[in-house]
């Protein structure tokens, strides 16, 4: 713990960090989590996923999810997709509740869901024409959206043909395309080795300072969440619920040195601390297992 | 490399020689089975002739009759006896012995038609039997090698005794009161195979003379059978289609119907089809309806579950994000679910027709038989397994490639499917399609494009 004691707080915001926060809080709330819980029922009786998680996303805000794993984080964004029913509280977008999925909410997984049947383009255009576009319209639009993710060129491939960054900005251009309100991702690079992890995540900067976009991105990754947010939103488990909402104080544009300022460590030193609360088990009364085999002389 | 690791596909050139080896080995072990050592030489009756002999030779003996060599030998020496016997009594003459004169009479005609003086039909063409007599006896155009050197006496003193008598056949006048000597039995060497086991020579020979139409059986009409037959199965498998795509598509999507229908459909699966024959002919008759009936009722059931379990692999992440998307509930079926599954439904139907080819043998029996099954039937219990077994080879070539062939469409119906760029057919068509453009690179402009992401990858 002695390289933490070098670091400045998380807490402390540069001037012109903590100017943009209070921009951002002036901004409207694009989703709203309201007293959102969830309870499953299995065999043994009904379990809690998640219990009153409370928080807002604003306008243009890019927020990170991160949770140890079974934190609920997956159902969290299931719940705000519409995929999967609450059992406690309520969604807002703009102020309005919703149930079910909707176009407003736009969302990227992690496996890969192009629809193998379709190009490229075919498949950015599924949303439009499920919203009523006509094939013109909803094929200009297709193109414009396949250039902007830097794809020109590969409008006609199939998704087979594509690597699995490749598919994955078409699954952002796909998203996108309907001008959703709120882009959901669901640990979208957590399927990508981590040199095209880092590429994708320069893109998705990219495309989020080009595009009006709100996006709520979860992740397990600390440096991932620390890298991209505005907010970090740290889940705690049994029951998921929300432990506290991190103001990341990195400067903006980010940028991949940032990885070794102060800032950046000490952010993410917090939210290590956060997920992995240290262990308080030793090894001292674990056995010792000698790698002798049958006949060798013990020592 | 080994011929033999565990989980490890041969390489290329071992692989289509196994390919090879699997068609040649049972054709091998036939022709070990028919060749072998392990049959007695024996004699395919040629020319038959009655014996008095009764004791040694009880029942009639007809051309096409196989006998062990020695029992043969027995066979031709008790008609020499006869005629020996005979002669002697031609010397007192007593009428009354037409009937049996006629009978060796017509002991000619297997020579005559074999010589194709005579057809099928004039085995009791007295007229005509008769004149094979003279031809013989005169040596007409080399005739008389047509038989044994000890018949041609025979045949030689029978014939001056009916030219006596008449010039042509004359039933009032035929040879009454002294009895024409007998032709010496003739054969041919033959193996002495069980007759389930005939020669792939012979199955050749005969397999080449049934579909060329000079079957020895007379008129096959093999043609209009195997159409027929064909006909059977694509109608009952498309009535088995359009029934049960549409409710397993229901199944594999809504849990309700796959609820409501297919635990009926799992247990009437168990119930033979075969066993609805009768009832499919009281309800249906006799002609092709019950046939078609009986194949639909052997692949509906199979059908309904496989493409149901098909249905239901579709990849719940596709609807969540067409859901995401905005698609509804009809749009989810028909953009999502049905497109999704297509590759695999394709799949099952064609594993599915070939389970149908399975069902026509046994919808051709009930009702009035047809097709090819009626001659296997027919045939088959006539022991004429030479003849079978081509026509039973034809069934099983037909279905092969039908699936041969479908299964290297699917690769051109359904480009998306990764192993699109493996398909045989598709390297060809483009071959030839590059043949008839010269100057026209298509499968080059092809294969950049699909490089092209490749390198992008990479990168």
């Amino acid at each position: 713990m002695t390289a933490t004691l070098e670091l400045p707080s998380y807490k402390e915001q540069s001037p012109e960090v903590a100017e943009r926060f209070r921009h951002l809080k002036e901004r409207e709330v694009t989703l709203s989590a309201r007293g959102l819980g969830k309870t499953f029922s299995s065999a043994q009786g009904p379990v809690k996923a998640l219990s009153d998680v409370n928080f807002d996303v604003y306008r243009r805000e890019l927020m990170c999810v991160i949770g140890a794993s079974g934190c609920g984080k997956s159902t969290l964004i299931r719940i705000l997709a519409g995929l999967e029913p609450l059992t406690e509280g309520e969604v807002l977008i703009d102020g309005k509740p919703v149930a079910g999925p909707g176009p407003d909410r736009g969302m990227v997984f992690q496996s890969y869901t192009l629809f193998p049947w379709l190009t490229v383009k075919k498949n950015v255009m599924f949303g439009l024409k499920m919203t009523g576009s006509s094939e013109m319209t909803a094929e200009s639009e297709a193109m414009q959206w396949i250039e902007l993710v830097g794809l020109s060129g590969f409008e006609d491939s199939y998704p087979h043909q594509l690597s699995g960054g490749m598919k994955q900005r078409v699954a952002i251009a796909r998203a996108l395309a309907n001008r959703p309100r709120i882009l959901l991702m669901d640990e979208p690079f957590g399927a990508l080795d981590a040199q095209t992890r880092a590429q994708m995540q320069s893109y998705l900067l990219q495309i989020w300072r080009n595009v009006d976009v709100t996006i709520l991105f979860i992740t397990h990754d600390l440096d991932e969440a620390v890298h991209l947010s505005d907010r970090i939103l740290v889940l705690d488990r049994n029951p998921g619920r929300v432990n506290e909402i991190i103001e990341v104080p990195v400067g903006q544009p980010r940028t991949t040195r940032q990885f070794l300022q102060p800032e950046f460590l000490a952010t993410k030193g917090r939210v290590s601390e956060l997920i992995h609360p240290p262990r308080e088990t030793s090894d001292e009364h674990l056995p010792i297992f000698k790698m002798t085999r049958v006949g060798d002389e013990v020592v | 490399m080994p011929w033999f690791t565990v989980g490890k596909p041969l390489d290329k050139m071992r692989a289509s020689l196994l390919m090879g080896a699997s068609f040649v080995l049972p054709l091998l072990l036939w022709s070990i089975a028919a060749y072998g050592p392990f049959w007695s030489n024996s004699k395919e009756i040629t020319i038959a002739s009655d014996t008095d002999d009764k004791d040694g030779f009880a029942g009639a003996i007809a051309p096409g009759d196989v006998f062990e060599a020695d029992r043969f030998s027995a066979y031709q020496d008790a008609v020499r006896n006869d005629n020996k016997a005979l002669e002697a009594a031609q010397s007192t003459p007593e009428p009354g012995q037409s009937r049996a004169n006629m009978k060796v009479l017509r002991s000619i005609f297997p020579v005559a038609k074999e010589e194709g003086w005579l057809t099928q039909d004039q085995e009791k063409d007295y007229d005509a039997l008769f004149d094979v007599w003279g031809r013989i006896a005169e040596n007409e155009k080399g005739a008389a090698s047509a038989i044994s050197d000890e018949n041609l006496p025979i045949v030689q003193q029978n014939w001056a005794r009916l030219s006596k008598a008449s010039t042509s056949y004359d039933e009032a006048a035929f040879v009454d009161d002294v009895p024409l000597l007998r032709l010496v039995p003739e054969a041919i060497d033959k193996k002495g195979r069980p007759v389930f086991l005939p020669a792939p020579h012979e199955v050749l020979s005969t397999a080449i003379r049934d579909f060329s139409g000079n079957s020895k059986l007379g008129d096959l009409m093999l043609g209009e059978r195997y159409i027929d037959s064909i006909r059977t199965i694509v109608s009952g498998f498309v009535i088995a289609c359009l029934i049960g795509v549409p409710i397993a598509l229901l199944c594999g999507t809504f849990s309700f119907f796959s609820r409501l229908i297919e635990p009926f459909v799992d247990f009437f699966r168990y119930m033979p089809a075969p066993a609805f024959g009768t009832l499919l002919v009281a309800l249906f008759g006799i002609q092709s309806a019950p046939k078609v009936a009986l194949v639909v009722i052997g692949t509906l059931p199979q059908m309904i579950l496989m493409v149901a379990n098909t249905t239901r692999m579709i990849d719940g992440a596709l609807l969540d994000a067409a859901q995401t998307l905005g698609a509804k509930r009809p749009q989810l079926v028909s953009k999502v679910v049905i497109p999704g599954i297509l590759p695999m439904l394709y799949n099952d139907l064609r594993i599915l027709l070939g389970w149908a080819w399975t069902w026509l043998v046994i919808a051709e029996l009930i009702g009035t038989k047809v097709g090819l099954t009626e001659l296997i039937d027919t045939h088959g219990r006539r022991f004429h397994f030479d003849h079978v077994y081509p026509w039973i080879l034809l069934i099983g070539l037909t279905g092969f490639v039908t699936d041969q062939v479908l299964s290297n469409l699917r690769s051109i119906l359904f480009p998306w499917v990764p192993e699109a760029g493996h398909s045989r057919v598709r390297h060809v068509l483009e071959r030839v399609g590059n043949w008839l453009r010269p100057g026209q690179h298509k499968s080059s402009q092809a294969a950049a494009i699909l490089a092209k992401p490749k390198e992008e990858t990479s990168t």
